[in-house]
């Protein structure tokens, strides 16, 4: 309508333009209706007000309008202020004419560009909250129905939190008009628990009325709607949101609502305590970001309160992993089994836990599966339904936090996976067979089932045979298998699958055990022959048969012997041994053997004992190459059936047990192997050809395994010596201990003492050493030569194989002196002397003057030498140096004399004694070895010195007078007690007599028994005024009347010097008795 | 420690089963041994309900294993039978009055633990409470067999094994559910240690030489 009248709206502008400038003029003359306003809500009609002045207010009105000018003016009465008329196509001119006071009549020409739209303000029809999820639900009807079709809508959404009405969010939501009224919706999740505090939403709109020339604007808020918070309600307490369910990584909100009168002390998440956040009195609230998985009983978030406590348990986990791996199989066409792997755990417990359920989709089946928490085996059973064979299903599953799915389209008939199957049993077997049965629960009658035996023995690999068996439902089945062993333990064990399309073998059954019977041995032993040395009888032998050839325990071997096909002997020899003698005499038969079980008996084996004559038999060497002993030997043409190698192992003292192996006419060499070859034994093999007649020994070789050197040395012996050489001798090696084909010998010699220290020659690292090298085995004997004589060599004698040398032998000899040289050695030097002596001779008789001159010139005279003048002098001095000379000092005997004068004077000597006798065992120790001097008397010098005795001495004579000098034990006294004693003895010479006996009681003794002991011992002979006198020759006697003691002293044995000091000693201050000091020292040390 | 336990309680409940007022040959136990066994069944129980309460206040979370935590009890807390009573107001009741509570209060606590025992998360600990659970009811029935042996009528009310928790709404959230939890083993440890005491002091009184007297009797 607007669109097809443009043209005449811009023309009817373009007039209204002009007409309102003409009215307003008229426009705000008092009293009059002014500012007329015209609002549409709908776009159909608008809502016009004006005002009035006061005088005019309680009046009526009369309103008329008109569009145009064709149109009848529409006119009405009205009371209030506001009129709702059509809008007008271009313009409407109204003229409004107020019955106040006076009548003011007033007209208007109203524009479409003057009318603005307005919506109608929205009313919200409900607010839901939905507290679990924090999530408010808002509907309102976007009164669609008034406005034309198609015109956008624009939806303004606040959200206002707590008393104070903050602000915390502002939406706009846009929608379409549809000519309709629509109820329209809109959710918002809080962040904050919407028990925490009031939420408040207020809504308002904006219609694009994009043909609308007027101007627009928002349409008024709707009065809010309020979700009131827990802390609103009285009584209300606790922590929200109560018991959620979040993903791992959130950012949680939680508050603590409480009375007002309570004071919150901490909030805590955990064990960790928050900051908290006041919403509003009775509110508070903590924020924790990045939510980790909680325990299993979930996180704890509590509020404390002064005299309380509020909570909550938050779980934090992860929605579920889409599940991996998912696979169906049945095990009996009952059930379908379907497993998968569930990947992360979701860290959710209990009725929060993942859950699982099987759909399938072609049937419209819902299972749910139970998971079994403690093996976490993920094992979902789907039943099977009849006539469908392909499944399509879908693996759901969930928790609190998401949910996934995971599909699978499977064919069962292509996922059989059977039990193990069960009841396996033996039916029945003989010698090479087995029966078995088992049983599968299942209903496989529409396939074909595929068993697979699995057969064991100890002494075969394990071997699986299959069979295919048609499938039937639950039933038994059996199965036959054959070719098997006779007298052998098998284990058994079965396990099936699908035949038709194979998908899993079922696990193996137990396993049963099944003997299988005996049969008659499968061939008749491998014999050999041999004659006994005497060759009255022979000697059978045969080899024992394999296991698997014994079908059962062989019990024994029949020996039989035809001639002819006449029995001459028959032998039954039981288990174990492996040979038999028969008697034969020179006579040959063919034997035959046989094996025997409890089963029967094997085929014959024969052989004939005939042995053709042999000539020109060598013996060869054979070493191993590799593992055996290779044989070789020429084709003999005549040999038509085979050949043989026959050999013999010892072990120890036994005798050698036969052994042999047959090979085709047509080989000419052979590798001989047995696990019984040693290394270092020789082995004698015999090799026989096989004629119809018999056999014939056509070579003997012997061999070694492995050659090692000799285990002994050669025996060897010097059989003789000459100066310079060594015949030596040696014997054979045993061949036991030769281990090996025997080379050679070294024969190994140097220089050298026997020494037990010495290593051997070939490691000493001799220079001199010399080794001879004997390969000609038959030598047995070498002499060795160009050696020094009379000289001691070591010799060493070692065999050697290809294995290496035998320890050595050693030998030292010494060569023969050389009788010659030495003769020769003892007459040069002779000669040399001689000759020497000769020429000396001749020299000193030729040149005799000379040699006089110089070493024989004439004596000078002796008178006039100055030597002999000193001699006079020490002549002349004679008579002083006389008291030198030395003469032997023998004991004499004394005769005892009695003298009055001496009893009082010794005890004066007495007195001094006991002072002597303190001084000296203090310091006289260092004296006491260098002063224990002997003292004795010299007769001789005495008679010769007192050669004038004075007169009043008693006795009268030169005879000096001792009392019992024999009784006296030693005279030990010093030179230096002399002097003493002259000061106090008065009667002479006194006999040291009894000293050794008496000292040793002088301690004990009172001074009075000690002076007459004292007595008794060593006195001066006489007083020295008297020797004064009758010597005036003395030097002594000049000079001092006191002093005068060397003469007539005692001279000491040891020196024969005089005891008594010279007369150069009589400055000296005081005389020491130190010699009875010294006696009493020595004579008393055993008592101290 | 463990195996000696169990064996303890395997004792106890054999030899109390004659004792069971269905069987009604209470006769032929003495009371004396009867009640050393409970007493003995008892101190394995608070052995073995400590080690328990650890494991269980660990999976209970922060601040239930705090070793102050000490929440106001509840008004709901009420309905798990409190051993909170005044020791000389218990000490004043007669034997039978005592036994008939301490047979009444570990009945309502068995069925309060069976509830328990199916709420838990993890199998271990299931276990665990389930065998707890099984040397409790041994207990109840000892405390029976104690009163059949001495004479008293056992009391009226849950006997034997309660088929749910009675009363009681469940906890409208898993928060208050944790604290029953709490509170629940926190009374039967308090019951238990009582429990002790009251069957020490019951032993005292009742000599054990009954069987002796009667045995003497036989060889007469």
């Amino acid at each position: 309508m607007w669109k097809n009248s443009s043209l005449r709206c811009l023309l009817a502008l373009a007039v209204l333009c002009l007409r309102s400038l003409m009215y307003s003029q008229e426009i705000g003359s008092p009293g009059d209706p002014q500012n007329l306003k015209c609002v549409t809500h709908n776009l159909h009609k608008m809502l016009c007000t004006w005002d009035v002045s006061s005088r005019g207010k309680h009046g009526q009105t009369d309103f008329c309008y008109t569009t145009n000018d064709l149109t009848p003016q529409v006119c009405f009465k009205t009371k209030e202020r506001r009129v709702e008329i059509p809008i007008p196509e271009s313009s409407i001119t109204v003229t409004i004419k107020s019955s106040g006071t006076a009548f003011a009549t007033r007209e208007f020409v109203i524009h479409q560009k003057d009318i603005s739209f307005v919506p109608v303000t929205p009313h919200i029809l409900s607010l839901m909250p939905d507290f679990p999820t924090s999530t408010l639900n808002l509907k309102w009807s976007d009164n669609g129905s008034v406005f034309p079709y198609g015109l956008d809508a624009l939806w303004q959404i606040q959200i206002l939190r707590k008393e104070a009405m903050e602000v915390v969010k502002q939406v706009s939501y846009y929608s379409k008009l549809t000519h309709e009224d629509v109820i329209l919706s809109w959710n918002w999740t809080s962040d904050m628990p919407l028990e925490c505090t009031s939420h408040y939403v207020k809504i308002r709109c904006y219609i694009n009325a994009t043909q609308f020339v007027g101007p627009k604007d928002w349409s008024d808020w709707s009065p809010a709607e309020v979700i009131p918070g827990k802390d609103t309600e009285p009584g209300g307490s606790g922590v929200f949101p109560l018991d959620p369910v979040v993903a791992v990584g959130s950012d949680l909100m939680f508050c603590c609502v409480h009375e007002e009168d309570q004071r919150i002390t901490n909030m805590t998440y955990g064990s960790k305590s928050y900051t908290m956040m006041q919403l509003s009195r009775r509110s508070h609230a903590i924020r924790v970001l990045n939510a980790s998985v909680s325990n299993t009983s979930g996180t704890n978030v509590v509020c404390r309160l002064e005299n309380g406590l509020e909570g909550s348990v938050v779980f934090v986990g992860y929605a579920p992993d889409s599940p991996q791996n998912l696979s169906c199989e049945t095990p009996n066409f009952l059930i379908i089994k379907c497993t998968w792997e569930p990947g992360r755990p979701s860290g959710l417990y209990g009725e929060r836990r993942t859950k699982y359920s099987l759909f399938e989709r072609t049937s419209g089946k819902n299972v749910s599966c139970e998971v079994n928490e403690v093996s976490r085996d993920h094992v979902c059973g789907f039943p099977v339904l009849p006539d469908q064979k392909t499944y399509d299903f879908i693996l759901g599953v969930s928790n609190p936090i998401g949910q996934a799915q995971s599909s699978l389209l499977v064919d069962i008939t292509q996922r059989v996976h059977p039990k193990a199957p069960e009841k396996l049993t033996v039916t029945g077997s003989n010698s090479t067979s087995i029966q078995l049965r088992w049983f599968i629960n299942g209903s496989f009658a529409e396939t074909r089932l595929l068993c697979q035996i699995e057969i064991s023995s100890s002494h075969s690999e394990r071997k699986l045979h299959n069979v295919s068996i048609p499938g039937r439902k639950s039933s038994t089945y059996t199965a036959q298998l054959n070719a098997l062993h006779p007298d052998t333990k098998y284990q058994l064990r079965v396990r099936c699958s699908s035949a038709d399309h194979f998908w899993r073998w079922s696990d193996w059954s137990r396993g049963v055990e099944q003997t299988t019977s005996e049969a008659p041995p499968a061939r008749g032993p491998d014999i050999w022959r041999e004659r006994s040395p005497s060759g009255e009888s022979l000697i059978v032998f045969w080899k024992p048969l394999s296991l698997s050839e014994t079908h059962g325990k062989i019990v024994s071997h029949e020996v039989s012997c035809y001639m002819l096909e006449r029995l001459l002997e028959r032998k039954v020899v039981s288990e174990p041994s492996n040979s038999t003698e028969i008697k034969l005499g020179k006579s040959d038969c063919v034997i035959s053997v046989v094996a025997r079980n409890h089963a029967g008996s094997s085929p014959p084996s024969r052989i004939t004992s005939v042995e053709l004559p042999s000539d020109n038999v060598t013996t060869d060497q054979a070493v191993a190459m590799g593992n055996g002993i290779n044989i070789s030997w020429d084709s003999y043409p005549n040999m038509t059936c085979g050949y043989i190698v026959k050999w013999c192992h010892s072990s120890g003292s036994e005798p050698c047990s036969v052994d042999w192996q047959k090979f085709p006419s047509n080989t000419t060499n052979a590798v001989i192997k047995s696990a019984l070859f040693k290394p270092g034994v020789r082995y004698n093999f015999s090799l026989y050809g096989c004629k119809s007649m018999g056999y014939q020994l056509l070579k003997n070789i012997t061999g070694y395994m492995k050659e090692l050197p000799p285990k002994t040395a050669p025996n060897f012996i010097v059989e003789e010596t000459s100066s310079d050489s060594i015949l030596v001798k040696w014997e054979d090696i045993p061949i036991e201990e030769c281990r090996g084909f025997l080379k050679g010998y070294l024969l190994s010699f140097a220089k050298g003492e026997k020494d037990a220290l010495k290593p051997r020659l070939s490691e000493s690292g001799n220079p001199e050493l010399k080794v001879n090298n004997i390969t000609d085995l038959t030598k047995k004997s070498m002499k060795i030569l160009d050696l020094q004589g009379k000289t001691s060599y070591q010799l060493e004698l070692q065999a050697y194989t290809a294995g290496g040398l035998s320890p050595p032998n050693s030998l030292y000899v010494v060569t023969k002196e050389d009788s010659v040289g030495l003769i020769i050695a003892i007459l040069i030097p002779v000669a040399v002397v001689v000759l020497l002596g000769v020429l000396a001779s001749i020299f000193c008789y030729r040149k005799r003057e000379w040699i006089k001159e110089t070493f024989y010139p004439e004596i000078p005279n002796p008178e006039n030498s100055k030597a002999l003048q000193f001699q006079r002098n020490i002549c002349e001095g004679n008579k002083t140096l006389k008291t030198l000379e030395m003469n032997p000092c023998t004991p004499n005997s004394v005769e005892v004399v009695e003298t009055q004068s001496t009893a009082p004077k010794i005890e004066d000597t007495e007195m001094m004694s006991p002072a002597a006798e303190t001084i000296v065992p203090e310091d006289g120790s260092d004296s006491e070895m260098e002063n224990h001097v002997v003292v004795s008397y010299c007769p001789p010098i005495i008679e010769e010195e007192i050669s004038n005795p004075p007169t009043d001495q008693p006795g009268g004579s030169s005879q000096v007078v001792y009392i019992d000098i024999q009784s006296m034990y030693q005279p030990q006294i010093k030179p230096e007690e002399e002097p003493e004693i002259d000061l106090v003895t008065t009667a002479g010479y006194k006999p040291q007599m009894q000293l050794s006996i008496n000292a040793l009681k002088i301690e004990g003794h009172s001074p009075v028994e000690e002076e007459l002991d004292k007595t008794a011992g060593y006195r001066p002979q006489a007083n020295t005024n008297t020797w004064n006198m009758g010597t005036p020759d003395s030097p002594g006697s000049v000079e001092s009347n006191n002093e005068n003691a060397s003469f007539g002293s005692p001279c000491s044995i040891n020196s024969r010097q005089f005891l008594l000091p010279p007369k150069d000693d009589e400055d000296s201050p005081k005389p020491i008795n130190t010699g009875w000091s010294f006696t009493h020292f020595f004579q008393n040390k055993p008592n101290d | 420690g463990d195996s000696w336990g169990i064996f303890t309680f395997l004792c106890a409940a054999l030899c109390n089963l004659p004792a069971l007022p269905a069987l009604n040959c209470s006769e032929e136990l003495g009371a004396g041994q009867s009640i050393q066994q409970t007493y003995d069944l008892t101190r394995y129980l608070e052995h073995q309900l400590r080690t328990l309460a650890g494991t269980y206040l660990n999976y209970l979370g922060p601040p239930f294993n705090e070793p102050d935590f000490n929440p106001p009890r509840l008004a709901r807390a009420e309905r798990v039978p409190s051993a909170t009573v005044d020791l000389d107001l218990w000490r004043g009741l007669t034997d039978n009055a005592r036994l008939a509570a301490n047979y009444r209060a570990y009945s309502r606590l068995l069925c309060y633990l069976r509830v328990l025992d199916g709420q838990v998360g993890t199998a271990e600990l299931r276990h665990r409470l389930a065998h707890f659970c099984a040397s409790l009811q041994g207990l109840v029935l000892s405390i029976g067999g104690v009163m059949s042996s001495l004479g008293y009528p056992l009391p009226a009310g849950p006997a034997g094994p309660p088929a749910g928790p009675p009363g009681a709404p469940a906890a409208p959230n898993d928060f208050l559910k944790k604290m029953d939890d709490f509170w629940l083993l926190k009374e039967l440890q308090t019951w238990l240690w009582r429990s002790a005491k009251d069957f020490n002091r019951l032993k005292k009184k009742v000599p054990p030489a009954v069987v002796t007297l009667r045995l003497e009797a036989r060889g007469f």
